[in-house]
């Protein structure tokens, strides 16, 4: 069990001394985060972050993070429904009307949009901050108390279903799925958050289902909320209190730990139509913990693996011109549970009519040789300048995403989520300063190898057209 | 590039009487903004952070491409960043590059986007390292590009296999609001791709690649922005641009300039026939004579956002199609060209177009429904019209219009880029007659009656474009379908819940209450006559479209 909840009783305590305003962040010796960080927990569990960023004049970002998302639908047959109630959430009948919770919004006037991901749903409303007392009323009343008909349900389903069929025009989809398949196996991690077809598909059938999912992990105790942009701490907690301080906490069960890959494991996807050919080369990653090395090195990854600068991106995509585009990104290994690295690569269909799988073969070579290149990475001569100029980049770039209130709250607690650390981006800033070269060999050695690796592969029929 | 200029100019003295002007100048003396060094024009921002956003706008893309080589102004602003710079003998490559940037952050490596009639280089520099940046990265990069022959064969066929494969095979909705971009503009300069032809990307030589800078890369014809009024900061960056287009030895290209969008005669229809479609896309739209630097442009916007609010859940279209009938994702529409839809939910900012049009988008619905959601979609843009907008409700646009503001507005580098467009619609940065400084006073402003009048006089649906993308199986049919005229229905009672009897030969349909306006919206849309004549639907295979600089290239063997 990676994720660290605390039992209620002591959640209060805990409530109870982080009780307060005082500017948690400016404590810190790291620094790094520019605004002061304002935190109290509820007595029912429910944490509110309030984070003034007083020079963007008059706007409100008004955050709830619920944790819970495809990771928590492990029962056969039932996967798709936490996107689903992101949807459903939408649909509120506030005070009894149809649709009543989405006039209201509008007549108000909010920027209203929700999304899901594996370990979390995300409601991130911004408005103007005069609109508070208003928003956080209708806020409250759909997570507390959420009133939706059968019919509503019936056609959100049928909406989710169109919005499955939009994406499973790219074949990445596809990809994603074969690929979570085999790494996760039944774990909640091993479907999309779209789900499996074949359950979008039922979502109509599943009204009693998706109810008894929204009365499990819609809980004060299993939510995070963060308020950003034009406003102080004053009278924001008293207010959330009032509206949200009678929502009945509930028991959140713990989820299993992922199984050992088993690899390294290769699958592949015939795609009906003339595309470039795709692999994506996938390796089992540690659950993110702030402020170990491992999770430090995490950081860095993206810039060692598919940067401008990295090794094994200037030889597949300029040297040898393997590959079309290659990526990766930190939201799939940055998770309660043990996630994933994906290195993505888009192909050259010319390339692979003449060589076939030897191509994907060359591929997955390069990507492993790379890997264990990392192994040794502080035998490099440059390894300390190196690193250096990293750890430079990674703080210039993590201050650069910090230009608005909703991207601030945003990237604020999805890091927070884990250990309801109010300094957490100063920790994390902090834990990669004081990474050293052998940080990375150690992580390479244990992580980046074929034990843990899934690969999948994809193209269109042969002879494909330019 | 001299008549740009002069458009740029006569498009600022069309919006202000000349008293007005005068009183500007004064304003923006005491503003500071915008600021003119030598022939730049200069939007800044006073931002508090570290960082220094640039933003360095060429007013020239690929509308300005030479007939036959489309893709020009697109590989000339790759090869730019990708080409290498600096003395032939020791070029810094863009490897080189991105480890010189590396340690200043991602924004430090520079990032380039081009439209149809602007290109626009950006980054982020940190303060404390501005003038390193300056000497080592923008200045030689802007100044001595080289334009590596094998990075242009690189790119190439990257962006070949884009156009020719990615573009046609893999993604429906781009596919079809790119097709749309080149089909209102057909026949003229505007009318490919910004990325190119196929043929036309073929044809590109470096030489080529280095007329079309000496061409329009050149001082006077760029605007500038920067995330900081200080004066230091300003100088080095003017001087940096100074040296842009003066390579030796290479004759330009006639200037061109980019022609109007004739006026569409009626209505017509492009079916796209793509394999193995899963769905069908429709586009509908018509050359707009508005551009956000007009005063009308206010009234229609409100009247927009009420129709069509992209990728929300607000607007009536979204409303009737998607959110009481379930049809689709959703349904949207635009008065101004917003590049990249499906990946952006608010409209990216320095794609600045002297030409723009009215578009209805709607997103992927079932191929045998195509006919009924294209006849809806025109009947309520044509009610729209008729009934046009109550007071309640335009005070209700004029709300959501200014939550939009939140988003429009939501960075500081969003409010540098919109700064930076306002220099090229000729609005003034910085003070209300920018756009998005001004954006929240304009709304207010807007009355009812403005709207409506806005209404009628610039959106209709007898002149109209529409296209279809939908599974080659299926065009056919459709084509047969819609000039057949007569009624088309998509959804049947069943899919209502109403139940349907039989008495004496007689069939009886038991709506509920609640249901009968749905049905009879339903029955108005069937009903509404499409008026395509036979030789204005045609059906194209996909590997028609971006072949040429024609907006359809016909198979050698004319099929």
């Amino acid at each position: 069990m990676h994720r660290y909840r605390l039992p209620l009783a002591l959640m209060v305590v805990g409530g109870l001394v982080l009780c307060g305003t005082r500017p948690l962040a400016a404590q810190s010796s790291d620094g790094f985060f520019p605004y002061e960080i304002h935190k109290r927990t509820l007595e029912n569990g429910l944490d509110v972050i309030v984070i003034p960023m007083l020079e963007f004049e008059n706007v409100l970002s008004y955050n709830t993070l619920i944790l819970a998302g495809a990771r928590n639908e492990t029962e056969p047959g039932k996967s798709g429904l936490a996107h689903l109630f992101e949807h459903i959430q939408f649909r509120h009948m506030w005070q009894g009307k149809p649709q009543g919770y989405e006039e209201a919004m509008s007549r108000m006037g909010a920027f209203n949009n929700a999304w899901t991901w594996f370990d979390v749903t995300f409601y991130h409303p911004v408005t103007f901050a005069s609109n508070l007392n208003q928003l956080a009323s209708l806020e409250a009343d759909r997570f507390t108390s959420l009133k939706f008909t059968e019919e509503v349900f019936v056609t959100e389903a049928g909406t989710v279903l169109g919005e499955y069929r939009n994406s499973a025009a790219d074949p990445g989809m596809r990809m994603d799925e074969v690929q979570l398949a085999e790494m996760y196996g039944s774990h909640g991690y091993g479907h999309t958050t779209m789900g499996y077809l074949e359950d979008v598909e039922d979502l109509p059938n599943e009204f009693k289902a998706a109810i008894g999912f929204y009365n499990t992990y819609y809980r004060p105790n299993n939510v995070v909320m963060v308020i950003a942009g034009d406003v102080g701490p004053a009278g924001v907690f008293e207010l959330v209190e009032s509206l949200y301080g009678s929502w009945e906490p509930g028991l959140i069960s713990e989820q299993p730990d992922p199984e050992a890959v088993g690899g390294p494991k290769q699958a592949h996807v015939d795609w009906e139509v003339p595309v470039p050919p795709r692999i994506t080369v996938s390796y089992k990653m540690p659950a993110h913990r702030t402020g170990t090395a491992e999770t430090a090195v995490g950081q860095l990854l993206p810039e060692l693996l598919v940067s401008e600068t990295a090794p094994l991106y200037k030889k597949l995509r300029y040297e040898e011109q393997l590959v079309q585009g290659m990526g990766m990104g930190k939201a799939v290994y940055e998770s309660f549970d043990d996630g994933h690295l994906d290195i993505g690569c888009v192909l050259f269909q010319d390339r692979f009519a003449s060589e076939g799988e030897a191509y994907f073969e060359r591929i997955v070579e390069e990507v492993q040789k790379a890997a264990d290149d990392l192994t040794a990475f502080s035998s490099r001569p440059d390894a300390g300048t190196l690193l250096r100029d990293l750890k430079s980049k990674y703080r210039y770039d993590m201050l650069a995403g910090l230009n608005s209130p909703a991207a601030t709250a945003q990237t604020f607690v999805l890091y927070y989520r884990f250990e309801r650390d109010p300094a957490v981006m100063d920790k994390l800033v902090a834990s990669v300063e004081v990474l050293e070269p052998g940080d990375i060999d150690l992580f390479a050695s244990t992580y980046l190898v074929p034990a843990n690796r899934v690969v999948v592969t994809m193209n269109g029929p042969a002879g494909g057209q330019r | 590039m001299k008549h740009i200029k002069e458009n740029s100019c006569r498009r600022f003295a069309r919006l202000v009487p000349a008293g007005f002007a005068l009183a500007l100048v004064a304003f923006a003396q005491v503003c500071a903004v915008p600021q003119k060094a030598g022939a730049q024009e200069i939007a800044t921002l006073e931002a508090p952070s570290p960082l220094v956003q640039i933003r360095i706008m060429v007013k020239a893309g690929s509308a300005h491409d030479p007939e036959g080589k489309e893709g020009l102004a697109y590989m000339t602003a790759r090869l730019i960043l990708a080409g290498s710079y600096g003395r032939p003998n020791r070029p810094v490559t863009k490897e080189a590059m991105a480890e010189l940037t590396r340690p200043w952050g991602g924004g430090a490596l520079p990032g380039v986007r081009v439209d149809k009639e602007s290109t626009t280089f950006m980054m982020t520099v940190p303060r404390e390292v501005f003038d390193t940046y300056m000497n080592q990265v923008l200045e030689p990069m802007l100044g001595r590009p080289l334009f590596d022959e094998g990075e242009l064969d690189r790119i190439r066929s990257e962006v070949l296999t884009y156009v020719g494969s990615s573009l046609r095979n893999e993604n429906l909705e781009m596919l079809g609001l790119e097709a749309l971009d080149n089909y209102i503009y057909a026949g003229t300069g505007r009318g490919h791709l910004v990325y190119g032809s196929v043929q036309g990307l073929k044809a590109i030589t470096r030489e080529d690649i280095r007329r079309f800078c000496v061409t329009y890369y050149s001082p006077d014809n760029v605007l500038i922005g920067l995330g900081s009024s200080d004066r230091a900061v300003r100088d080095a960056v003017t001087g940096a641009v100074r040296g842009m287009g003066s390579l030796r030895g290479v004759e330009a290209f006639e200037a061109s300039r980019p022609g109007r969008p004739a006026l569409v005669q009626g209505r017509e229809m492009t079916i796209v026939a793509m394999p193995n479609s899963p769905a069908a896309v429709i586009q509908l739209g018509f050359p707009l004579p508005l551009l956000r630097s007009d005063a009308d442009f206010w009234p229609l916007w409100v009247a927009n956002v009420w129709l069509g609010t992209h990728r929300d859940s607000y607007s009536h279209l979204y409303e009737v199609i998607r959110q009481e009938r379930g049809y689709n994702y959703g349904d949207y529409s635009y008065i101004e060209h917003f590049a990249s839809r499906p990946a952006y939910l608010f409209p990216p900012f320095n794609t600045p177009r002297t030409s723009q049009y009215f578009c209805a988008w709607i997103r992927p619905i079932t191929h045998e429904y195509v006919a009924h959601i294209t006849k809806a979609t025109l009947w309520e843009i044509e009610r729209l019209i008729k009934e046009g907008l109550t007071p309640e409700q335009v005070e209700s646009a004029k709300n959501k219009a200014k939550v939009l503001y939140l988003n429009y507005a939501e960075t500081s580098d969003r409010l540098l880029a919109a700064r930076v467009d306002d220099l090229f619609y000729g609005m003034t940065p910085g003070t209300p007659e920018g756009y998005l400084d001004g954006y929240l006073g304009r709304i207010d402003a807007v009355t009812a009656e403005e709207v409506n009048a806005a209404i009628r006089r610039y959106l209709q649906v007898d002149n109209v474009k529409i296209l279809v993308v939908t599974d080659e199986t299926q065009a056919r049919a459709l084509a047969d379908q819609v000039l057949a005229g007569g009624p088309a229905w998509a959804k049947l009672p069943g899919d209502y819940q109403i139940a349907v009897t039989e008495e004496e030969g007689r069939r009886f349909y038991h709506v509920p209450e609640d249901r009968l306006d749905t049905i009879r919206l339903e029955a108005a849309w069937a009903y509404y006559p499409l008026q395509l004549e036979q030789d204005r639907v045609r059906v194209v295979p996909v590997s028609a479209l971006f072949e040429t600089g024609a907006f359809v290239t016909v198979p050698p063997d004319g099929r």
